[in-house]
């Protein structure tokens, strides 16, 4: 589903992605876990088209269709969704109407008809429900004074409600509690299915205890190092990093 | 031909001259107020608060792709159960109907109390003008339906418009203006006594030509907890300025007052008021939001003065603009002037462009460059537009914000 071969990208005049290759077939869970700086972020802006972000060699193909050459929105339509690491605060825009908009706008480029007023109210209750936000907060400018976790659960929120195929999670864990944790791994079980992949950025192995990767990739220095099975993962909070860091 | 009254005209005060005085039975009034003008002309960027707004050397002619647009024809709340009051040409059209705790009149100017004696155009507007239409509200009188004072221009010649509106102890009015049409030259004075416990709101929307050049002032008196609340959109014009002074002569008035500009091309748009606070427990609280691409610019000139007696004032200013292009333009001047010891007043403004960062993530959830700007300056504007009470007021704001938008 997703074939990305010699990555290179750079951000002003740092080279950030030096060559990183990875397939993440459809039907299956990767996590890519790296330390600080290991250009983790820098991969998911960049599959998802940040203009900032600028791909200096190598291709990423969706479904055999070149990415890269795709607007941040055509992506999305394909079905390519990031969920942020720091999601926006939108002041002014109505956070139900934004996401209606925005799923429908999905849903017209793909030449698919919009969804109707009620049929969406009555999926994102069910969803609102599934990530535990309260239904107020979806009357609420978008994300705005949500604590960082409840803006996490609207990223889950979206994410569940417009069902992408693939789907980028970047350091989705971070800022959690246990029982945001337990929600993400719910919502990610739940959408599971051979037609659909995911990408699952962390630093850390405690997500994966919630979400069973099929393959775990090392990212250090702008490459991926290692790859393995979900053992890596617990490998890697006992080792750490360093034995990578030094071998980039 | 005659010796020019003015000295050194520019193109357009010369257009101005020449149209005065082509017009039929030209009264001694006209003339001398005529004559008090040619003494300063138009204000130009010398004058203190003209500066960003140079009314003498006119307006910036649009290029072939901005120009037009916004004609008089398009009645707005032409649906909605308003009173209506249709200025065209100087013309006054009064609704047949009797308003219940409404009195509408045609007067002569030298009638009203002279609100504007300083003003540098009022010399101009009197010349043009010698009637003054004036509304009554009877006090303790609770108009249900709003009053639509239509200004619709009518082409080359100056025009010009007095109005005055008297509110009642205790009476509750809205008032509507709306600036429709191409006009060479129009001068539109109001001025508004708000007695004690009284409340107005006004709205004023301006949506005119390209090439309009206009003046709106407006004065208010504000007296014993009187309140003055209302909103004021504009796409600008070649040179459109709205003026507001309040005045709060007694104590426990209060003013909300919210201003939204959007220009595009080169138009220009300039909202310049002043609260005068001259009673104690006053309140009162200004929003403006200025939007320009292409080559537009926004004046937003906004000042506060807090007189001696006036303690306990609680006044908070806030001026935001967004520039959607590197050559178009915001001048923003807040300011405060205090001679009371114990208030409560602020002022902010910030300028920039569109959040970056707030663009890519509307972009990654599927909409493209054009709805997520367009969703975001809406949002940007929203401040304003979002506590409008009445409904058609509302939709109209939000009909021309969106048509606006969508010519980017």
């Amino acid at each position: 589903m997703l074939k990305i071969e010699n990555l290179h990208a750079s951000v002003g005049d740092a080279e950030i992605l030096k060559g990183l290759s990875l397939d993440v077939p459809a039907g299956e869970v990767h996590a890519v876990m790296g330390p600080n700086g290991s250009g983790k972020s820098t991969l998911s802006h960049t599959l998802a088209g940040r203009d900032d972000y600028e791909v200096t060699e190598g291709s990423a193909t969706f479904d055999g269709e070149d990415l890269l050459e795709l607007s941040p929105d055509e992506r999305s339509a394909k079905g390519l969704f990031l969920s942020f690491q720091h999601p926006m605060e939108i002041p002014g825009v109505a956070t139900l109407n934004f996401i209606r908009t925005a799923l429908n706008a999905q849903r017209r480029a793909r030449g698919e008809e919009e969804m109707s007023a009620a049929e969406f109210l009555k999926s994102s209750r069910a969803r609102a429900k599934l990530v535990g936000l309260d239904e107020t907060k979806l009357k609420r400018p978008f994300n705005v004074g949500f604590s960082g976790g409840e803006k996490k659960r609207m990223e889950m929120l979206q994410m569940a409600m417009f069902e992408p195929r693939l789907c980028l999670m970047d350091e989705t864990d971070s800022g959690l509690d246990i029982d945001a944790l337990k929600m993400v791994g719910d919502v990610v079980n739940e959408l599971r299915g051979p037609s659909r992949a995911f990408l699952v950025i962390t630093h850390y192995q405690r997500l994966l205890n919630y979400i069973k990767p099929d393959r775990v990739h090392v990212l250090a220095d702008g490459r991926i190092v290692k790859s393995g099975g979900p053992e890596l993962a617990a490998e890697l909070e006992q080792s750490g990093y360093d034995q990578f860091i030094e071998a980039a | 031909m005659s010796q020019s009254l003015l000295i050194n005209p520019t193109a357009l005060e010369s257009g101005i001259e020449a149209a005065f005085l082509a017009r039929a039975g030209i009264s001694e009034a006209s003339r001398d107020a005529f004559a008090r003008f040619a003494q300063t002309g138009l204000p130009n960027r010398r004058v203190e608060g003209w500066r960003w707004s140079d009314f003498s050397a006119g307006g910036r002619a649009p290029d072939a792709a901005n120009d037009g647009v916004a004609t008089a024809d398009h009645v707005l709340f032409a649906e909605a159960d308003f009173v209506r009051i249709e200025i065209k040409g100087g013309a006054i059209e009064t609704p047949a109907e009797e308003i219940n705790g409404l009195a509408l009149s045609v007067e002569p100017a030298a009638s009203l109390p002279q609100a504007f004696d300083s003003h540098p155009l009022a010399a101009l507007n009197a010349a043009f003008t010698d009637h003054v239409l004036v509304l009554r509200v009877a006090p303790g009188a609770k108009l249900e339906k709003p009053i639509h004072i239509r200004h619709a221009f009518a082409g080359d010649e100056p025009q010009a418009t007095r109005v005055h509106i008297d509110i009642g102890e205790g009476a509750t009015a809205t008032i509507i203006e709306t600036y429709q049409g191409y006009g060479a030259f129009y001068s539109a004075l109001g001025s508004a006594n708000i007695d004690a416990k009284a409340t107005l709101t006004r709205y004023v929307l301006n949506d005119t030509h390209s090439r309009s050049i206009i003046h709106g002032a407006f004065q208010a008196d504000l007296h014993q907890e009187a309140h003055l609340g209302g909103v004021s959109l504009s796409t600008g014009a070649a040179l459109a300025r709205h003026e507001t002074t309040l005045d709060c002569v007694r104590g426990a008035a209060s003013c909300d007052i919210k201003s939204a500009a959007l220009v595009d091309g080169v138009r220009h748009s300039d909202f310049t008021s002043l609260v005068r606070f001259a009673g104690p427990d006053c309140e009162t609280r200004q929003t403006h939001k200025g939007v320009a691409r292409d080559k537009g610019r926004n004046v937003f000139q906004g000042k506060f003065l807090v007189e001696r007696p006036a303690q306990k004032t609680d006044a908070q200013m806030r001026a935001d603009a967004l520039l959607l292009s590197d050559m178009a333009d915001a001048n923003h001047k807040p300011e405060l002037e205090i001679y009371a010891d114990d208030v409560e007043c602020a002022h902010g403004s910030a300028c920039g462009a569109l959040d970056e960062d707030a663009l890519f993530y509307m972009r990654q959830r599927g909409l493209d460059l054009g709805e997520a700007r367009a969703l975001l300056i809406a949002a940007f504007v929203g401040d304003v537009i979002d506590d409008i009470e009445d409904e058609a007021v509302q939709v109209a704001f939000r009909q021309i914000i969106d048509a606006w938008l969508g010519q980017s």
